[in-house]
């Protein structure tokens, strides 16, 4: 590990230095300036043995500040941008501060003087230099303390500024221009020939601001806590040795210097530049100071912190996994492991309410660590369950063994229990029992923890629950898309095909099944029976009494001989099965080719609509109930039946009351009337040509209104035996005489 | 949607049911709430007005036929005045009037309690 740290902090050293060419020549322009200007000034004061002229020696420390302020921030970039660890930090400062305070040492030993002058520092005399050493010493040392001093602020920051906020960002700042504006203000009270007696009073009062917020900065030790415990303990070694350094450095005596004799040096070197770099040292020692007791108290602790951690990061990890899973089974069963498996509790279940029972008396679906039916057994579920969901919030039982809830006896492992809500989109799912063997067990951190957990496993519920609806949703959908193309297949796929009559028939559902019906049933050669028919109701439970009806039709149909017949019949075979408020209205026609006669009877249908060659439209509305509305003899006594020659151009309209009972945006319906005129407009057009023109007309009136209603429509169109035999029957139907058309633009 | 409701009105003891606006397949229900409350408070002499009933779909109708026979066995009896022409025309086509009395004004159907001997 130090192998690394040294290899690392060397390379850093030198990348400090070189980082690109650039940087370096920078470097050692600066640094090679800085010592020809200290040592040039000083060297020039020591040739004229008196101090140096006030304008010389004004621009001499402008040179200096501006030089070192050039120097902070080319470190400022060089060592802004490294991301590292905080033993890092301390370890590189660590070894750049024992290179510096060496190379200073061994600078200082440079033409010592036997024996210290009684006042001041080393080889300085009113404020002249007495050697060329002292002038060297002076320009190196100074520029070795000053760059530990930098070093240390720019490293530090990272430490000071570890989740920073715009506070502590402002607080560093801050701290740096007080120390800033203290030193400049030394500009105005230089120390005078040699002797720093008092520090200038103005000097004084901003270094106040400036030691608060050190103090302050020093208290930003958030990262300490967060460090497993090897590196705490690495930390600790490396704090105390800093501290060693910079309080004590290599000399004997107590001295703010890294550096032997730097501090009295920097004095005469810059002042103000001696006061910053005194600043900054002091701050180091501040911050390691409070570092350093922070790592040792923080030291014990770090076990259970770190242990915490994990849970966190157990029950964060099984989070995900149950959003994961879609399965209601497997969901529930990892809610319950979760808590256990994060080394939160002993013992988990989940009660939720029972949807089958319909009594929503919430039942144990998933438990750890017991039986579901051991965790009703040993508390009351449902009485904790409605206090949870009369509070809406986690119930915390400290003492569980004397709460009139819990049934268990003491030796049976409920110390301490947590009922924790499930609360998705407002609503409550269900409630997570999390139970610890000691009593008091759940610390303020569980239960916020497992408040989260439980938050992600409501959530995850629900989703389940959506997802499965959403299944069930779809499986609804194909079924009933099946059971719309098994009722396409019980309408008749195709039309009988008889001389002389044309048939245009079709039904559409307003949903995916319905209970309309056409059908045609061939009696022998030159008859046939026809049914349109409603089944009272939309949807599903229409759609079967159709299928019945079908039945019957294709049965019955065969063995009656009239339409009437055949109603009485089908009455009394559907009064059976239909519900009360359930009725089939019917129209049930016989076409015999040979007489040239329909036979019809209406059971509570929408009357047929029937125009002749002559225009004139009628509705054929004959007495007769619905199938099912009476279920006794007024069913056949009421029933009319009308027996309708056949001449040719006669067309034949039958339909359901969707067609006439379609509302349009203005909520007007389409009606009788509309019906007739359109059938009288469009009556010399082949069948499935008027068949479409009456849909047509239907729809122009709706807009996009649409249906919403079952609707059926079935045209005859009688040409006649005779033009069919002599002619086609398409032409026969259109050239036949006309007295009084009734649209012109049709004929 | 439901623009549908039932009113209340008793005229002695007979119950008189006022219903407004669309009867349908999603309104039914509400004509079904309306006769069980009846039956629940043993008025079986009913009298439902279609003044302003604008619709009547079959859904709607099959809600009389499912209270008719239990209530006529009660001795009691459904009867059905001042329908709305259009209106008429649907229970007419299905042959109520052979099932129902459907009356003109309420005062006749009303009336017609009175003459029965309610038994």
């Amino acid at each position: 590990m130090s192998a690394t740290f040294f290899s690392r902090s060397s390379k850093d050293a030198a990348a400090l230095l070189v980082g690109s060419r650039f940087r370096f020549l920078l470097a050692l322009g600066i640094c090679v300036g800085l010592f020809l200007l200290g040592f040039g000034f000083h060297e020039l004061v020591r040739g004229i043995q008196a101090p140096a002229p006030a304008t010389l020696a004004v621009i001499y420390h402008v040179g200096i500040v501006l030089c070192f302020a050039l120097v902070w921030i080319l470190m400022n970039h060089v060592l802004k941008r490294r991301q590292t660890t905080p033993a890092r930090v301390l370890w590189r400062t660590l070894v750049i501060g024992l290179l510096l305070a060496a190379t200073g040492w061994g600078v200082s030993l440079l033409g010592r003087p036997a024996s210290l002058t009684a006042n001041g520092p080393i080889g300085i005399l009113n404020g002249v230099p007495l050697s060329l050493a002292t002038t060297v010493k002076m320009s190196v040392l100074s520029l070795l303390e000053t760059f530990f001093a930098f070093l240390v602020l720019i490293r530090f920051r990272e430490l000071v500024l570890f989740k920073r906020t715009r506070r502590s960002e402002r607080n560093w700042y801050l701290m740096l221009s007080f120390m800033v504006i203290a030193s400049l203000s030394a500009f105005m009270a230089p120390p005078q020939a040699g002797v720093v007696e008092d520090l200038f009073i103005p000097t004084g009062l901003l270094l106040i601001p400036a030691v608060v917020l050190m103090t302050i900065n020093s208290f930003r030790l958030s990262w300490v806590i967060f460090l497993p415990w090897r590196e705490k303990v690495a930390c600790i070694g490396l704090t105390a040795a800093l501290l060693a350094l910079l309080a004590f450095g290599p000399v004997q005596r107590f001295s703010l210097s890294l550096v032997p004799d730097a501090d009295e040096y920097l004095l005469y070197y810059s002042y103000p530049l001696q006061l910053f770099v005194m600043q900054g040292l002091i701050f180091a020692i501040l911050y390691c100071t409070t570092t350093f007791l922070s790592l040792l108290f923080h030291l014990p602790t770090t076990g259970d912190f770190q242990q915490k951690v994990g849970e966190m990061a157990a029950l964060q990890s099984l989070t995900n996994l149950v959003n994961q899973v879609f399965d209601f089974e497997r969901l529930t069963t990892t809610i319950v492991a979760s808590p256990i498996e994060a080394g939160s509790a002993q013992k988990t279940w989940l009660a939720m309410p029972d949807p089958q029972s319909g009594t929503l008396r919430p039942k144990v679906v998933a438990s750890y660590n017991l039986l579901p039916e051991h965790a009703a057994a040993l508390t009351d579920v449902p009485a904790l369950y409605s206090d949870v969901q009369s509070g809406r919030d986690v119930l915390i039982l400290e003492e569980a063994a004397t709460d009139h809830r819990i049934e268990a006896q003491p030796g049976e492992g409920i110390g301490s229990l947590l009922a924790l809500p499930l609360i998705a989109r407002d609503e409550m799912l269900g409630v997570l029992f999390v139970v610890k063997e000691v009593s008091r067990g759940f610390e303020q951190d569980d239960v916020e923890a497992l408040g989260v957990f439980a938050a992600q496993a409501a959530l995850a519920l629900d989703n389940a629950r959506l997802f499965e609806e959403q299944l069930e949703k779809e499986r609804l959908a194909r079924e009933l898309y099946i059971a719309r193309e098994v009722q396409q297949k019980l309408l008749p796929q195709e039309l009988p095909q008889l001389a002389g009559l044309s048939i245009a028939a079709s039904s559409v559902s307003a949903q995916e099944v319905g209970g309309d019906y056409f059908d045609f049933l061939p009696l022998g050669e030159k008859r046939f029976a026809f049914i349109v028919a409603d089944v009272s109701g939309k949807g599903t439970s229409a759609a079967f009494y159709m299928a019945e009806l079908r039945g019957i039709f294709h049965s019955v149909g065969r063995l009656t001989e009239t339409p009437k017949d055949f109603l009485a019949q089908a009455n009394e075979a559907l009064s059976r099965s239909l519900d009360k408020n359930v009725f089939v209205t019917v129209i049930y026609g016989i076409v015999d080719l040979e007489t040239e006669t329909l036979q019809v009877a209406r059971a509570g249908h929408a009357p047929a609509a029937v125009i002749g060659i002559d225009g004139r439209p009628r509705y054929v509305r004959s007495r007769g109930l619905g199938l099912g509305l009476d279920r006794g003899p007024l069913f056949k006594r009421t029933l009319e039946e009308e027996t309708l020659p056949l001449r040719p151009g006669d067309v034949f309209v039958f339909y359901t009351d969707g067609v006439v009972e379609s509302r349009d945006h203005d909520d007007e319906e389409y009606g009788y009337d509309r019906l007739l005129d359109a059938l009288c407009a469009h009556r010399h057009e082949e069948a499935q040509a008027l068949h479409d023109a009456l849909l047509e007309d239907l729809n122009v009136f709706l807009g996009t209104a649409g249906y919403d209603d079952d609707l059926t429509l079935v045209v005859l169109k009688w040409h006649g035996l005779d033009l069919f035999l002599n002619r086609k029957p398409q032409a026969s139907a259109q050239k036949t005489p006309e007295a009084a058309p009734i649209l012109p633009e049709n004929a | 949607m439901s623009d549908f409701s039932v009113g209340f009105r008793a005229i002695g003891s007979v119950q008189v049911l006022d219903l407004k606006g669309e009867l349908d397949a999603h309104t039914a229900s509400e004509l079904e709430a309306a006769i069980q409350k009846c039956k629940q408070d043993q008025t079986t002499q009913i009298v439902i007005t279609g003044e302003q009933l604008k619709y009547i779909s079959s859904a709607g109708l099959g809600v009389f036929m499912a209270y008719i026979e239990e209530i006529r066995e009660q001795g009691g009896d459904i009867k059905i005045a001042s329908l709305q022409p259009k209106v008429y025309n649907v229970f007419d086509l299905l042959g109520f009037p052979m099932l129902f009395d459907i009356v003109e004004s309420e005062e006749d159907a009303v009336s017609m309690f009175s003459e029965e001997p309610s038994s």
